[in-house]
């Protein structure tokens, strides 16, 4: 089955300076992969190649087999989008906009946006200039959605709306997957990507820095282990088993962290009496740290 | 339609659906221009029984230059040639193309800057409808605004019992179309080239200005008469009086597909930013 997204090598220049430089993608049909990166690290850039609206200086992009240059219309044809930034008419309604949208594509059915449109709360009959900027953006996602394309590419999709309506939106995501449909989900918010996608992508400076399962990315998250034993233990000899780090004693607790499995350190805790233990485990901003350091700023 | 092929049926039908959006959200200036114009076409055809006569002494004593400035009129005044001095030759000519000029100018760096362009390119259609559907929109709404225009000025012809016939008006009228277009069409030339609304507008009306400028300074100053032909608004001429310039209708509508293909070329290949 071919990729729902293929880049290759694709670099775009700005002047001297790379949009982004040498990315090579695949995402897979079927699947919502979260790209993730600070501001100005290449996300937009390549969503905007892929849509043809920018012209790529190298490189190839295909969505779905196709070329993305030499055949940009068919392209169009299968992906719903939804702009990081966009503007609205501000005399004409919602519908007035899914209406005009939907006969460049020659479709007559708005079954669809009408659903969306409720399950987000919005009045799809208000003129838009008279929209606060979250039901400007849910405007934007029902256009996005509302022709049930094979793949949609959103970025930065959940700017602007209350957590409530994004839960909402995050189930539509999850269903166009349960009905086959690829997403490619460009995000700040790493706890929506955590929340909704299969894969991730962390672009970097304009190349890709990691690509993996959100599964396996969580997986080398450095766990925080907690234990409360009844009377005080050797921390040292927690210290001494591999993957542990940053052992931390006080009372009859302990504290540390853990990159490995967790047998060594339970069997070991089971030789006392173990009153507690807790695992946290990170969010995925900490994941991506760990991939950009502190080299670049991160704006969640 | 029936022997079209599907791709073309296709790209018609979305040039329309371009077409009839833009039109749709500018009726209301479509029709505040046709009844402005109009309206004014009516004031001078009601004007010119008691004015003809006043005009004609003063022209009879107006120095040379001046008489010339006024296009060279002498003895009776007509309502043909009352029409050319202002209405036909300065107002229509000078005011509707910044019309057809903003309109050229919103279609790409407008929308661009609006940030609407994203969601229309984002739709199963080649770029090049985008101008299609300006162009138009662009030639609609000036025979809109033209025809508006018609319609209110020859209303006025049986209440001021002047001898105008409807042809000739109709004539003198559909003479300013094409070259109103061609102001629309450079405006959309530069909007796809240039990405600012604002040099869009600018250049476009500068040259207009600068036209009316050379052509009143050529009709009124001998020494400036061969500058004449550098202004588009000498190749009118005066169809009112019969003489439709067909040539020069010919020569502007070529003017305008090359600019129209040039814009569909320079925005094929361009970047869209936000």
């Amino acid at each position: 089955m071919q990729p729902a997204i293929l880049t290759e090598k694709l670099t775009k220049a700005y002047g001297p300076r790379l949009g982004i430089d040498s990315l090579d993608l695949e995402v897979r049909p079927g699947e919502v992969l979260g790209f993730i990166g600070p501001n100005g690290a290449g996300k937009t850039t390549t969503i905007r190649v892929l849509l043809d609206l920018l012209h790529a200086t190298s490189g190839r992009a295909f969505v779905m087999g196709r070329d993305v240059r030499r055949e940009s219309v068919a392209v169009r044809r299968l992906v719903g989008y939804l702009p990081g930034e966009f503007g609205l008419d501000p005399r004409m309604t919602g519908r007035e906009l899914v209406r005009y949208l939907a006969r460049l594509r020659s479709l007559n059915e708005l079954n669809y946006a009408d659903e969306i449109a409720q399950r987000l709360g919005l009045d799809l009959d208000l003129p838009m200039g008279r929209l606060s900027r979250g039901n400007r953006q849910k405007i934007g996602l029902v256009q996005a959605l509302y022709h049930r394309p094979p793949l949609l590419i959103l970025d930065e999709p959940t700017t602007g709306l209350d957590p409530l309506v994004q839960d909402s939106f995050l189930q539509i995501v999850r269903e166009a997957r349960g009905e086959g449909r690829t997403v490619f989900l460009s995000s700040h918010f790493l706890s929506e990507v955590e929340r909704v996608c299969d894969r991730v992508a962390i672009v970097r400076a304009g190349r890709l820095a990691a690509m993996e399962t959100t599964e396996s990315l969580l997986e080398k998250r450095r766990k925080r282990i907690m234990m409360i034993f009844s009377t005080p233990v050797d921390a040292a000899l927690f210290a001494q088993l591999p993957g542990v780090s940053d052992v931390v004693p006080f009372g009859n607790s302990i504290s540390l962290r853990l990159s490995d499995g967790i047998d060594g350190v339970v069997k070991l805790a089971a030789q006392h009496t173990l009153l507690d233990l807790s695992i946290e485990h990170p969010s995925l901003d900490e994941v991506f740290m760990s991939y950009y350091g502190q080299e670049q700023p991160w704006t969640p | 339609m029936d022997t079209l092929t599907p791709g073309l049926k296709t790209a018609l039908r979305t040039i329309w659906v371009l077409t009839a959006h833009s039109l749709r959200s500018r009726y209301r200036s479509l029709i505040i221009w046709g009844v402005a114009l109009g309206g004014l076409g009516a004031l001078y055809v009601a004007l010119y029984p008691a004015m003809s006569n006043l005009l004609q002494q003063y022209l009879e004593q107006a120095p040379e230059n001046m008489q010339r400035f006024m296009g060279g009129v002498q003895g009776n005044i007509t309502i043909q040639q009352w029409l050319e001095i202002e209405f036909l030759n300065v107002l229509v000519p000078v005011a509707l193309p910044f019309l057809i000029v903003t309109l050229g100018a919103r279609t790409i760096a407008g929308s661009e800057e609006r940030k609407t362009l994203d969601l229309l390119l984002s739709n199963p259609f080649p770029r090049w409808q985008i101008i299609a559907g300006a162009l138009a929109t662009m030639g609609i709404s000036l025979a809109a605004v033209l025809a508006m225009t018609w319609i209110f000025t020859y209303a006025a012809v049986p209440i001021a019992g002047v001898d105008l016939g409807p042809g000739v008006l109709a004539s003198a009228l559909a003479a300013l179309w094409p070259f109103c277009l061609l102001f629309g069409a450079l405006a959309l030339l530069l909007s796809a080239f240039v990405r600012r609304n604002v040099f869009a507008i600018t250049i476009p009306a500068v040259i207009l200005v600068a036209t009316y400028v050379i052509n009143s300074l050529a009709q009124a100053t001998e020494s400036m008469r061969p500058l004449r032909f550098v202004s588009l608004l000498y190749y009118i001429g005066h169809p009112i009086q019969g003489d439709f310039p067909w040539i020069a209708v010919l020569a502007v509508l070529a003017g305008t597909l090359a600019l129209f293909v040039l814009a569909m070329g320079a925005f094929a290949k361009r970047d869209v930013f936000t």
